[in-house]
């Protein structure tokens, strides 16, 4: 699963750097690997703990079997709807998938009160919400970009004092993340005044010595441009981490449910997730991204002509920022989605040429489908297995 | 994965700056044929007609192909009616182009009193600028967009289709004048010279109204 959800959701949320020519796939398997890994690994538990812990009531489950046989259920249930859809062609999220499972083997074992539904409906918001977030940001951004670069008389210059402004924003999220994550901070204003702030400020000033470099450029939107060719390296590394913070759980999730049980009973869930298995998860994503991510990227990268660097940056930035926003509160949210929030956004601001409206449909169909249909796949798995087992 | 395949479309910009490639080549070769015929050489100035001809037909392509890929399940930075209203006037130039060259091709030009050829031939050229200032609208509106609609794109926009409105002035000045000409000479001209004389105007002045038009829908395109 883990594989899986590299070669494919990770390869999507770095397409756009490819798409916009500001990395090469090669480059992008490089990041990806890297910064998946150091997502799911510093950033990953708490979304982890939510898919393990937070759908089902664990309190409920007496049977260590039913636990092991219902997570295997339901990383099946999910890989196998996982892979109808691609044929269909509908923007199905690993996400969703992956908790309609865990909700189907629960109902079948213990009826729809195991079913954690404060929980759940604050999960399936979370999805609706993240793409309508991530086109306003988007959208402000875009609009924000616009003011402070190509309406300046010089953009080029405009663009050498923003670009930095931007990323060091980036980082002002990462340090706070940082601290709340891997310090275990508890007080969100001292981990913006101590870790974010600082970070950000830092960050600024050295990509704002590094962007000093001469753009010789006669057409202001090419110089523009290519400094945010620059800048679209750093921001799809965000993204990566982001994705990584947020989709390890899919996989790991389950199966930290599964070795929990396996090594000390029932009793395991009680403990957090082991940090070697948060390892293993951001492992496999690395080495899907590399094996089979590096193709899609590169068919991917090839479709996308249309977009730009300064596009490309606020579609990073914005989806990134909501993905890592998500992963602090424990929201497994769909990546994908929120990226294509975030290029609609940009649509809306009339930053798009041309935008096809039926992906967004294909969305909102995939939102209601796919928690019920993995969860019967996952429910008839499940079955079978206890029957078996 | 698909996500990404569905997501963009091609955008409508590139093609129409190809196409006003191929409304330009028209045009500048109906100069051509007018120069020739001008000049008296009818022979030379056949082949150049029939060039015309053959170029309008490849700008009817690009056209359908246009339509063709402009569904209405786009979301665009500009309104789908627009490009096409926009496309309709573009490919219009071309058509007034063949048209002109028609009249061309009817008879040789052995009637004509030489005054009445150099305003001709001014109208011709004058129709170049403004297929050439189309087509600088056209190049300039991608980038009104790809700037994310800002002030100082949009003002030189304007600028290039003030001038687009400046020359069809000055084409219809042009006509006026021929009007008056062949009436002033009508003793001189058959009825099926003047009837030549004026429809060739006519045709001529077309192609700078149609390129005016096209300019009006990007003056609706910008302020959406």
């Amino acid at each position: 699963m883990a594989w899986a959800i590299g070669a494919n959701d990770a390869a999507n949320s770095m397409s756009t750097a490819v798409g916009a020519k500001a990395i090469t796939p090669k480059q992008a398997v490089i990041i990806a690997g890297v910064l998946e890994f150091a997502g799911a690994y510093f950033f990953g538990k708490s979304v982890t703990e939510t898919i393990r812990k937070g759908i089902l009531d664990p309190t409920m489950i007496t049977d260590p079997n039913v636990l092991v046989y219902g997570s295997v259920a339901a990383l099946l249930a999910a890989t196998i709807w996982l892979i109808i859809a691609t044929k269909f062609g509908l923007p199905v999220s690993t996400t969703h998938s992956i908790i309609g499972g865990i909700a189907g083997y629960g109902i079948v074992y213990a009826g729809t009160a195991i079913v954690n539904w404060g929980k759940m409906g604050q999960v399936v918001l979370s999805w609706i919400l993240s793409p309508i977030i991530g086109a306003i940001m988007a959208y402000f951004i875009f609009k924000a970009l616009t003011k402070s670069i190509f309406e300046r008389k010089d953009p080029v210059r405009s663009a050498r004092i923003w670009s930095p402004f931007w990323i060091g924003l980036a980082f002002v999220v990462i340090g706070t993340m940082f601290y709340i994550k891997v310090l275990h901070g508890k007080d969100l204003k001292t981990g913006v005044l101590m870790y974010g702030i600082p970070l950000g400020i830092i960050v600024f000033l050295i990509t704002y010595l590094l962007i000093k470099l001469r753009f010789p450029s006669s057409d202001p939107f090419i110089g523009v441009e290519a400094i945010f060719r620059k800048v679209q390296v750093i921001t799809s590394g965000y993204v990566a981490l982001a994705h990584g913070a947020n989709d390890v759980a899919n996989a790991i999730g389950p199966v930290a449910a599964v070795y929990a049980v396996a090594t000390m009973g029932l009793g395991g869930l009680l403990v957090p997730v082991p940090k070697w298995i948060l390892a293993m998860g951001g492992l496999g994503i690395a080495v899907g991204v590399a094996t089979y991510g590096y193709k899609v990227m590169e068919t991917v990268g090839k479709k996308i002509t249309e977009l730009t660097n300064t596009r490309g940056f606020t579609i990073d930035f914005s989806a990134a920022t909501v993905v890592l926003v998500a992963s602090w509160l424990g929201l497994p949210i769909s990546t994908t989605h929120t990226v294509v929030g975030a290029v609609i956004g940009i649509g809306l601001a009339r930053g798009v040429k041309a935008i096809n409206k039926n992906i967004v449909r294909d969305i909102i169909i995939s939102w209601f489908v796919t928690v019920p249909v993995a969860g019967l796949i996952s429910a008839a798995i499940f079955k079978f297995l206890m029957i078996v087992g | 994965m698909q996500v990404w395949t569905k997501l963009f479309a091609k955008s409508p910009f590139k093609p129409l700056i190809k196409h006003a490639d191929v409304v330009l080549s028209t045009v500048e070769t109906l100069e051509r044929a007018l120069q020739y015929w001008y000049e008296g050489n009818y022979e030379e100035m056949e082949k150049v007609a029939i060039e015309v001809d053959r170029l309008e037909d490849v700008a009817d392509r690009i056209k359908e192909e246009i339509r063709d890929s402009l569904s209405s399940k786009l979301m665009m930075a500009v309104a789908r009616e627009d490009v096409l209203i926009y496309l309709h006037m573009q490919d219009k130039v071309a058509d007034a182009a063949e048209d002109t060259a028609k009249w061309l091709l009817i008879k040789k030009p052995d009637g004509v009193p030489t005054e009445v050829k150099d305003i001709i031939l001014q109208m011709g050229m004058e129709s170049i600028k403004a297929a050439k200032l189309v087509h600088e609208a056209i190049v300039q509106m991608d980038r009104v967009i790809e700037s994310g609609f800002t002030e100082g794109e949009i003002k030189r926009e304007y600028e290039i289709i003030r001038q687009i409105e400046s020359v069809e002035n000055k084409i219809d000045g042009l006509d006026t004048r021929l009007m008056q000409l062949v009436f002033e000479n009508a003793d001189k001209l058959s009825w099926g010279d003047g009837f030549y004389i004026l429809n060739i105007a006519r045709t001529l002045s077309n192609i700078s109204d149609k390129a005016k038009d096209a300019a009006e829908r990007i003056r609706l395109m910008m302020n959406k």
